[in-house]
């Protein structure tokens, strides 16, 4: 009975999924204002799979035999393509770099704090301080520090992300039961397998819902680092497309976006499902 | 390790230990407590709840530290937990990130057993608490019963000289706990009685003690109150309880436990009466 739910969610959730997409096409023929000649203010699905993603090729700097459109060639669907991989691949390797570096760091100076009286006086205060600074408004600082193209927004990314898995990591070993810390002591573990062994595994089932939550902020964070000055990457696209009211190419990013998005939260979702196997189901979920 | 010092295997000396309550007012948990513990003694501490038993065995344990006084474990002043003290809890401790048989094998995974003799020792005594078809199990699939037979697999199977018992099968149901206290009697004589264990048990189950103990130290407002020694032979049957000095140790222990008139008064019992 229950895989026969699970079935009918899926067909429920696909269903909801097409009648949004249908309304938004219905939504652009309905509504057919234009921000300027030829660029619809919502544009359907026909515009946005040919005449939109062909104008991607515009952000196509050249390479692989394709040559740029800057340099006097066409418009092309190769072009339109490689000028989407690339500018993905540095987002997503922003991302995937600063998530990385900035959860490693806020997880270890979050176990720091309750490592012992002197770690916590020496990492708590500062970086509850340091939490507090809105994230946002510290762009273009990180920018004018470490510059504009990858040190700047990889390293404001990993603060972003960082500040979050901190608090978390603080407050899950908060709530590690004192029973296991007492029962490895007992059986003979070192404060260092005692962290490695117990604490560690013990915070992982609240560490989960702190690495959505920071996989989200990775990504706000990612793209307000590349609106605000960046050279390249999926938020340069959107800025420049801003520029000149390209509605429709906006969209498209924004829809980019979605789908990246959904993928790395049902990856991230699936790999813990399988480390947390231990654990009753609800903690899975 | 001479004979001398191994026949007290646990000396506790003039130990206190009070705790601030949140109203700030101090309370004394344990009182100036003394006792000596041989070795291989089974040892069950009684009283009523509130009464420093559990405190003083986690004192033992080196989980608490004593506010005033000393503790030795085979002659050495304790510092802190060590694994010649094995601990079982009241509440579930097995690790519910390890397998059953990964739980087994941790004490012996800290001091750096290679893993095939490790693996070996947690079998044998997986298979002795009755659970070797269950050793790669999650914790989670066990029931209560279960989840105390890994634990006390664990301590058997770190080599501790000292098991600390902290109401162990208190939760557990009569069948289940009846079965527990003849796994955990065969593992203490598993060598014979020149090679037994020594055993502080907490409990506050009357005939649990009286089938357990060598001897029964009752407690009372942090204070030791009595020190009984329980002679009749093992195994011990739900006869053996019926026998006339177990029977008189049993109106003892519920005396001090408010469950019967006392014959008496109260006398606070100095400096251990079997030393």
């Amino acid at each position: 009975m229950i895989t026969s739910h699970v079935h009918r969610d899926r067909w429920i959730s696909v269903a909801v999924f097409l009648t949004l997409a249908a309304i938004w096409q219905v939504l652009s023929m309905v509504y057919t204002a234009e921000a300027q000649p030829g660029e619809p203010m919502i544009a359907g699905w026909q515009v946005l799979f040919t005449n939109t993603f062909l104008a991607m090729s515009d952000y196509w700097q050249g390479g692989f035999g394709v040559p740029a459109v800057a340099d006097g060639a066409a418009r092309s669907y190769p072009a339109a393509f490689l000028a989407v991989a690339s500018h993905s691949i540095d987002t997503i390797g922003r991302l995937a770099i600063g998530l990385a570096v900035g959860g490693a760091a806020g997880l270890l100076f979050g176990l720091a704090v309750s490592w012992s009286r002197w770690t916590r006086r020496l990492f708590d205060w500062p970086l509850q301080f340091l939490r507090t600074l809105p994230l946002l408004a510290m762009v273009p600082l990180f920018q004018l520090w470490f510059g504009t193209y990858f040190l700047g927004e990889v390293l404001f990314v990993a603060y972003g992300i960082g500040v979050i898995v901190f608090a978390g990591t603080v407050n899950a070993v908060r709530n590690v039961p004192q029973i296991y810390i007492d029962n490895a002591r007992s059986l003979g573990a070192s404060r260092w397998t005692l962290c490695r062994t117990i604490v560690l595994p013990a915070i992982f089932p609240a560490m989960r819902s702190t690495i959505l939550l920071s996989l989200g902020a990775g990504w706000s964070a990612v793209l307000g680092a590349e609106y605000l000055g960046a050279q390249s990457g999926l938020g340069y696209i959107i800025v420049y497309a801003q520029q000149f009211a390209y509605l429709d190419r906006m969209f498209f990013i924004a829809l980019l976006f979605i789908v990246y998005t959904s993928i790395s939260y049902w990856a991230i979702g699936r790999l813990s499902a399988r480390w947390l196997a231990w654990a009753p189901p609800s903690q899975r979920r | 390790m001479n004979s001398a010092a191994n026949s007290r295997m646990i000396e506790i000396v003039h130990v206190n230990r009070t705790f601030q309550r949140a109203d700030g007012q101090m309370v004394k948990a344990v009182d100036n407590v003394s006792v000596v513990i041989k070795e291989g003694e089974f040892v069950c501490l009684v009283g009523p709840s509130g009464c420093g038993k559990t405190t003083l065995l986690q004192m033992v344990a080196g989980l608490l530290e004593p506010s005033d006084g000393g503790i030795a474990v085979a002659g050495r002043e304790i510092s802190g937990p060590g694994r010649e003290r094995g601990m079982v809890f009241q509440k579930d401790s097995v690790f519910p990130w390890m397998r059953v048989i990964d739980n087994v094998e941790y004490g012996l995974k800290c001091r750096g057993v290679p893993a095939a003799q490790r693996r070996e020792i947690a079998r044998t005594y997986l298979e002795r608490v009755g659970l070797g078809h269950v050793e790669k199990a999650w914790p989670r699939e066990l029931s209560g019963g279960m989840l105390k037979r890994v634990a006390i697999a664990t301590v058997f199977a770190n080599g501790s000289r000292v098991l600390l018992l902290d109401e162990p099968f208190g939760a557990l149901d009569y069948v289940t706990r009846h079965q527990l206290q003849s796994v955990l009697l065969d593992l203490w004589d598993e060598g014979g009685a020149a090679a037994r264990r020594t055993v502080l048990f907490v409990t506050h189950d009357v005939d649990e003690a009286l089938s357990l103990a060598d001897r029964i130290l009752v407690f009372h407002s942090g204070h030791l109150v009595d020190d009984l020694a329980v002679t009749a032979e093992r195994p011990r049957s739900t006869d053996s309880l019926l026998l006339p000095d177990m029977v008189a140790i049993k109106h003892k222990l519920l005396a001090h436990l408010g469950l019967e008139k006392r014959a008496k008064p109260l006398a606070i019992v100095q400096d251990g009466a079997a030393s």
